[in-house]
């Protein structure tokens, strides 16, 4: 029997089988896709990055910085907070349906906690309120009133709030060790590397998840920085210094803008400036132009309500 | 034996290549193969959401995932479009095209499409002092015309702004109105475009 | 499937025909394999340094790490692992099927063109043009090159194969002829689709994931089992314990091998790292079959292991097979409840599988082939015991850190209270006895480079100095006469 011919159909069909599993059918599924709407405020996802990040994922590509850095936040699971907006006008029944939600079918200790309002006396847990606190809480809302239920406990407790005639919202919080990290509010999916190439997404954790670097860090200077000396932002850091990607330039009579301002022990002789080079401005670009928190069908979340005074920036 | 001495070549050479017994692979073989992919058929109906490219984990299906979609109450246009014509429209025109020496355009406005932050303070705070739009320059006077509607009715009517004439932007809510609000306080200047520079996006 | 009694001794004069048409072109090609072993644990040894001390050899862009550490493991694999499991397969094919290697220049050309090809490849990574796709980072100038080096080495196999005089087949040559299929077909559709004409989005996570599946968790098993599955009998003169265990392995290894390759994390629809999932729980049935296979094979055979080193490699590399594949098993099936992939495990697990295993198995067929083809005994097998104890200490003292260091950050990273600063911190004194594995092993890579060399030169150097005292005899016969 001739086997020659047997095993390469063999191989045949076992090679047809996995590149249609994972060559054809991603292709056709995720390489087809084009941008969507974000959830609730209808813009386009994702924007196309500006000509300068495009560059900058180049140099990111160039000099390997997915060897240490990974762009794949991962997601646990799904809790629904119950956030009270509008007290209404009935306010001793929205008092009895707040301290009702203590009873009937309350979660689990470890599906809830109640939110504590910022400088006040309020005892931790919404079992222990009374009247007054639940007045005195009233005072100040938007409030959540119940944080990590699952979706039919969260409706269920909007629809006791809303029946006294109050206001209440459900937001969708996503949850992972990832997302308490900080490093991103909802996990990244094909669509936040709609118009990347290559798609880098990295498999270490040498240094933080990028995913959503941009916005915890949208400072470029700060990029710069970090790049110049690592150890200037964070002095354990085991990141090498990109300090090719800069040069020292003479400075002329008036001081250069873009000179990086670094302190002691990584400044320049006086008179000399870090002009960062098109190549480390082009990074600094990109990665702050790295989101991946838009709330999109594939990833529901809802977002805190923008506020316009700066948020202080969260350690990387 | 000399531990220094590799077998030589030539026993190799001469040896018959191996051979393999026919020995029948076991049956418990076959069952444990079988087994792991009958554990996987069942992770897969679990975790696969059905081959469906919508579905990412940890949601599992695509109707778990449709029941953490916000519920659908897209903005009230009629109810902005209402308020837009017995308020902004006086001045800026109801198709936002603006009138000259009165108020400037909405329609592809960079202070309608940009930051919303920067946009709801405008009708609360008024709006003073030199300001460029689409490339013109404008040096008016704004009473603060939102300053009197409710958050609802001005939330309402900046959507109405934002989504008209070619516009195409996130809406604005109440809450973020009534933020906002709660922010400026008591401030009664009107704004100015340094101000607005001020206020992150 | 005949094969029923044992087949005859091959006579002599068989062999050596065949043998001595292997000898030129595989000297050729283990030569330069070692030559890339040695540079690409020189690019391991720097990238390992940098965790002691980050700013070292930092000021050079040639040398930053995100070049450094692909250029080792592209010099690992496509320089040493492919070329020198290549190499071992025309050998098998040659003699199980008793015919000489055909067109043994293809062979030589293909090895010129592959060199040069990992060459440019090198070249281009460090000066960073590196594609970005792990495992694929040569630039496509020099993709095109290895391809079509493979594809002459490939057609020789081929043709040796089609020519062969012994009909009915062992086992080996099924996993050599699929493995030779293998390679260009997942090769072209990755730097196709990734590198010439690339797809939109996330699907070059998944494309990249079937590469890389299709790479190390296939072809290298593919090429891996044909040595194990061949070395061991011969070496133990004993039977392999079962052909269609061996079968069973590998029926299962192609049909399943390919899928392994999403991780859980990816940006990807859930379905594809879940059938990624049970494609790797699937691989425990060839493991489990490839160990009970040897572990019969070797049956009452345990001493002579200890009297022959090339055995020693092969049997380790056997062992290490198994345990790769177990601790990808592990890896993935912990990973649904807490997140391992992407910690220090994948590289500890992916050394574990491409040095510990296919890299150890390629030495002690390399060990085994060249004495054969050349008729050279090794004078003292000192060198080649003390290769194999730097290999199997420096792959300890490679693996069994790293895989600390992920249990480590495995342990911490998914504790919000822990600041990522701290769990870096925490894995830091494991990298860093890491390093210590890569200088073993980059002495052991020194001393197969010129254990090799040493054969060639055992070889040549009295067929060089015969030619040319026949070419100065008919000089000195004249200078006598006049």
């Amino acid at each position: 029997m001739n086997h020659g011919p047997l095993i390469f159909l063999a191989a045949f069909f076992a090679l047809a089988g996995s590149w249609s599993g994972f060559v054809l059918a991603p292709q056709l599924q995720v390489g087809q896709l084009q941008q969507t709407n974000t959830l609730g405020g209808g813009a386009t996802y994702p924007q196309a990055r500006s000509g300068l990040a495009q560059q900058g994922l180049q140099v990111y590509r160039a000099n390997g910085c997915a060897t240490c850095h990974s762009q794949q936040l991962r997601q646990s699971g799904t809790l629904c907070d119950v956030v009270l907006t509008d007290a209404g006008t009935n306010q001793p029944a929205l008092i009895a349906a707040l301290l009702t939600l203590k009873c009937g079918t309350v979660p689990t200790e470890a599906e809830q906690r109640a939110v504590i309002p910022a400088n006040t006396n309020l005892p931790a847990a919404i079992q222990t309120w009374s009247e007054a606190d639940a007045k005195q809480m009233l005072a100040r809302l938007p409030q959540p009133v119940r944080q990590g239920m699952t979706k039919e406990q969260a409706d269920a407790a909007a629809k006791t709030l809303t029946a006294a005639g109050a206001k209440a919202q459900i937001w969708i919080v996503p949850v992972g060790p990832d997302l308490a990290r900080g490093w991103g509010r909802r996990r990244t999916v094909a669509e936040d590397f709609l118009f990347d190439n290559p798609v880098m997404p990295g498999s270490q954790r040498i240094g933080p998840d990028l995913a959503n670097v941009g916005a915890r860090l949208p400072d470029v200077s700060w990029h710069l920085r970090h790049l110049y000396a690592p150890r200037l932002t964070e002095p354990a850091s085991t990141m090498p210094p990109y300090r090719f990607l800069f040069e020292q330039r003479k400075l002329g009579p008036a001081a250069s803008p873009d000179a990086l301002a670094l302190p002691a022990p990584w400044a320049p002789p006086p008179d000399y400036g870090i002009i960062p080079k098109p190549e480390a401005t082009a990074l600094a670009a990109y990665l702050a132009s790295l989101r991946a928190e838009a709330p999109l069908f594939v990833a529901p979340l809802t977002l805190p309500v923008a506020s316009a005074a700066p948020a202080k920036p969260p350690a990387p | 034996m000399n531990p220094d001495a590799t077998p030589s070549p030539s026993l190799l050479s001469d040896a018959a290549e191996p051979h393999a017994r026919p020995t029948p692979a076991p049956v418990w073989l076959f069952v444990l193969l079988f087994l792991i992919l009958y554990g996987g058929m069942i992770y897969f109906d679990s975790h696969g959401g059905s081959f469906n490219p919508q579905v990412y984990a940890p949601y599992r299906s695509l109707a778990g995932l449709t029941l953490y979609q916000p519920p659908a109450s897209g903005p009230d246009l009629a109810r902005g479009k209402a308020v837009y014509e017995n308020v902004c429209g006086l001045c800026h025109n109801t198709d936002g095209t603006g009138k000259p020496n009165q108020a400037p355009p909405f329609a592809g406005s960079e202070w309608v499409l940009g930051s919303l932050n920067r946009m709801i303070r405008i009708p609360l705070l008024g709006l003073s002092g030199p300001i460029k739009v689409k490339d013109q320059e404008w040096n008016l006077a704004m009473p603060n015309m939102g300053a009197a509607l409710s958050d609802d009715d001005l939330a309402a009517v900046l959507t109405y702004i934002r989504r008209s004439w070619g516009n195409q932007a996130s809406a604005i809510t109440p809450e973020q109105v009534k933020a906002v609000r709660a922010e400026l306080g008591n401030r009664n200047q009107p704004a100015t475009v340094d101000y607005l520079n001020t206020i992150a996006p | 499937m005949s094969n029923a009694q044992p087949s005859q001794p091959v006579p002599a004069v068989v062999n050596l025909e065949v043998d001595s048409s292997c000898r030129f072109p595989l000297l050729f090609m283990f030569l330069c394999a070692a030559c890339w072993l040695v540079i690409g644990s020189a690019f391991a040894l720097i990238s390992s340094i940098k965790f002691h001390s980050p700013s070292f050899l930092a000021d050079s862009p040639w040398l930053t790490y995100g070049r450094v550490r692909p250029a080792y493991l592209n010099c690992l694999l496509y320089g040493f692992g492919l070329q020198t499991g290549l190499g071992v397969a025309l050998w098998l094919l040659a003699r199980l099927g008793r015919t000489p290697l055909a067109q043994p220049w293809l062979v030589v050309v293909g090895t010129l063109l592959w060199n040069a090809g990992v060459k440019l490849g090198i070249f281009g990574i460090l000066s960073g043009d590196s594609t970005g796709f792990e495992g694929l980072e040569m630039p496509g100038y020099a993709a095109w090159i290895i391809m079509l080096g493979y594809l002459v080495i490939g057609l020789s196999g081929v043709l040796t194969f089609h020519q062969r005089r012994e009909r009915p087949l062992f086992v080996s040559q099924w996993l050599i002829l699929a493995a030779l299929f293998w390679f260009p077909w997942i090769y072209a559709t990755a730097e196709l689709l990734l590198v010439a004409f690339p797809v939109r989005g996330a699907a070059q996570v998944a494309i990249c994931g079937y590469y890389q599946a299709s790479l190390g968790m296939t072809w290298l098993p593919l090429a891996g089992l044909a040595a194990i599955f061949y070395f061991i009998p011969r070496l133990t003169r004993a039977e392999l314990h079962s052909r269609y265990l061996a079968l069973f392995a590998f029926w299962v290894l192609i049909l399943f091998g390919g899928w392994t390759g999403i991780a859980n994390s990816a940006p990807l629809p859930a379905w594809m790292p879940a059938l990624s999932t049970v494609a790797t729980m699937l691989m425990a049935v060839p493991l489990v079959a490839v160990a009970l296979n040897v572990h019969r094979t070797l049956a009452g055979k345990w001493s002579m292991v200890a009297a022959n080193p090339p055995l020693q490699f092969i049997v380790v590399g056997s062992i290490a097979f198994l345990l790769a594949g177990l601790m990808k098993i592990a890896c993935v099936a912990i990973d649904t409840t807490c997140p391992v992939g992407l910690t220090w495990l994948t590289p500890a697990q992916a050394q574990l599988n491409a040095y510990g295993f296919f890299a150890l198995v390629m030495f002690g067929a390399v060990y085994t082939i060249l004495p054969q083809v050349t008729r050279v005994e090794f004078p003292s097998t000192r060198l080649v015991r003390a290769h194999f104890r730097l290999a199997l200490l420096g792959l300890l003292l490679t693996v069994a850190p790293l895989a600390m260091a992920g249990i480590v950050e495995a342990r911490r990273l998914p504790d919000p209270g822990i600041a990522f600063m701290a769990v870096v911190k925490s894995t830091l004194p494991f990298l860093r006895a890491s390093t210590m594995g890569d200088l073993l092993l980059a002495l052991g890579h020194v001393l197969f480079l010129v254990n090799i060399a040493g054969w060639a030169l055992r070889f040549y150097r009295p067929r060089v100095a015969a030619a040319y005292a026949a070419a100065t005899a008919d000089l000195s016969a004249l200078e006598a006469k006049s």
